[in-house]
């Protein structure tokens, strides 16, 4: 490639063109948790608890992850018929630290041990990605403590660190906008968008102005991760839009939600066909309250992002020139 | 690309093609009793002429597992690339079955009958001096997953690995 010298010699160059906080995130690189790092040197046992999830170490291996943003093995094998709940009660009341909920259904037969390993394997990464998101606050260790679903299949570090950054970078390489992460989504009408595949039809179906894409996933019994790729290729086509101001980890949970907590399909507010048509940056009175949500206490948009959330098709364009402009 | 010299046996190359493909399915020693990912990969390890077998999800571009060698070197980056091709094929209703309800239908989420019944069962991609073989995974529960295998031109044998990869998808998630 030819360098092009762009100001005279003798000369001061211009300043650097403001970029906004997302490059300088980016660039932390490798050390998504130096914490992290350290308990997996000291091949620790315990559990890592972060803002948004935690991560089970095995001497220093990876063994489970769980975050309320993404639906738990449980979800994943229930939802579509792979176990049945009584069995999973069952297996959940007899585990103790010897013989795990993992090792008691491949015992006793009741799911191969490839769709179990498969099945985890997913979940971890899936919970792995949110647990290891950026934290406003420190993440806490308890030595010792152990999941009851056992020991399955270990996965370094490393790896999860790894397959983390890269999650994002596909994402960012999809739209780089995330605030379909985790606002609520809607349907909205795009000019000669390609039609949905199969599978991002039916996060579409369920896009409805108060469900988030962690909502979604559940109620899918899908991973959440897929369906943030879904959400993010659907915003691309215009073919779905984020509500703004996002609730965004204001309306996170402080602790878990007890297990098989799932949505409440049939809510009221979920048939009420006026909560998807908010006014773009008009502040949204009753939509988080109805759908039985904390309010988030201050609407405060996030930082970055000051436009109001308009879906017209020329400045969705603008915006994905600027963000490419941006990356160069 | 050349990564890793393959034996120059290519005299017996055709006895052992029949020789694998006459061969009756099962009961051969070193079969493992229980599959998991390792032991499917390491079966299809076996296959002639296998240089690296991954299991890949198409959503994401996660290898769940990976032995033998890549293209590149790297099995993390060949995943995410062959991820995308896999992703493409299994979106595009072009290549959908007649009556196939939607490539992953969860229109009666009760039946229990895939809930990721992928609508192409494998994509070949043959070039001067190899194979990929993508086998998609059909699971019980929703899932985007497949087996990679990629195999020496010399010694590989699409008709058998083909097959044998059918097989090993469903023994992984069925037992």
């Amino acid at each position: 490639m030819t360098a092009v010298r762009t100001t005279p010699p003798g000369t001061t160059p211009p300043p650097r063109l403001p970029v906004r906080e997302k490059s300088a995130a980016q660039g932390q690189g490798g050390g998504l948790s130096p914490m992290l790092n350290r308990l997996a040197a000291e091949r620790a046992t315990g559990v890592l608890e972060r803002e948004r999830g935690s991560l089970y170490l095995a001497e220093g291996r990876v063994v489970h992850a769980e975050s309320p943003l993404a639906p738990g093995l449980d979800v994943l094998l229930l939802a579509h018929g792979t176990l049945s709940p009584a069995v999973w009660q069952d297996a959940v009341e007899r585990a103790d630290e010897d013989y795990g909920i993992a090792r008691l259904l491949l015992d006793a037969g009741r799911v191969p041990r490839g769709a179990l390993e498969l099945c985890h394997l997913e979940a971890v990464f899936d919970a792995a990605y949110f647990a290891l998101a950026p934290s406003s606050t420190p993440g806490r260790f308890h030595y010792g403590a152990r999941h009851r679903l056992g020991a399955l299949s270990p996965v370094p570090v490393g790896a999860v660190e790894r397959e983390t950054l890269r999650r994002r970078a596909l994402l960012d390489r999809l739209w780089p906008d995330p605030a379909t992460d985790g606002s609520p989504l809607r349907r909205s009408e795009a000019v000669a968008a390609p039609a949905p595949t199969a599978r991002q039809s039916a996060v579409l179906a369920l896009a409805d102005g108060i469900r988030t894409a962690p909502d979604i996933a559940r109620e899918l019994g899908r991973q959440a991760f897929h369906t943030l790729v879904d959400a993010r290729r659907l915003a691309a086509a215009g073919l779905l839009s984020a509500l703004f101001p996002p609730p965004g980890p204001h309306r996170l949970p402080t602790g878990f939600p007890p297990r098989h907590a799932l949505p409440a399909t049939g809510s009221p507010a979920a048939a009420d066909p006026t909560a998807g048509v908010i006014a773009p940056g008009a502040p949204m009175t009753g939509a988080p309250a109805a759908a039985g949500l904390p309010a988030p206490p201050v609407p405060d948009a996030p930082q970055g992002i000051a436009l109001p959330r308009v879906n017209d098709p020329d400045i969705t364009l603008l915006k994905r020139l600027r963000d490419a402009l941006e990356a160069l | 690309m050349f990564r890793g010299k393959m034996p120059e046996d290519s005299p017996s190359t055709h006895t052992l093609r029949s020789f694998f493909i006459t061969q009756p399915n099962g009961g051969r020693e070193g079969e493992s009793t229980v599959p998991g990912i390792d032991e499917c990969l390491l079966e299809a390890m076996r296959l002639p002429g296998a240089r690296g077998a991954a299991l890949v999800d198409w959503t994401s571009g996660l290898a769940l597992g990976a032995v033998g060698e890549f293209p590149g070197g790297d099995h993390e980056a060949a995943a995410a690339e062959a991820a995308e091709v896999a992703r493409l094929t299994a979106e595009q209703r072009a290549f959908t079955p007649d009556g196939h309800d939607g490539p992953f239908g969860h229109e009666d989420r009760e039946g229990a009958a895939g809930a990721a019944d992928p609508p192409v069962e494998d994509l070949i991609i043959s070039n001067r001096d190899s194979y990929h073989v993508l086998r998609f995974v059909p699971t019980s529960f929703d899932s985007s997953v497949f087996l990679h295998v990629w195999l020496a031109r010399s010694d590989g044998n699409l008709a058998l690995a083909r097959i044998r990869l059918g097989e090993m998808a469903e023994r992984l998630v069925l037992g």
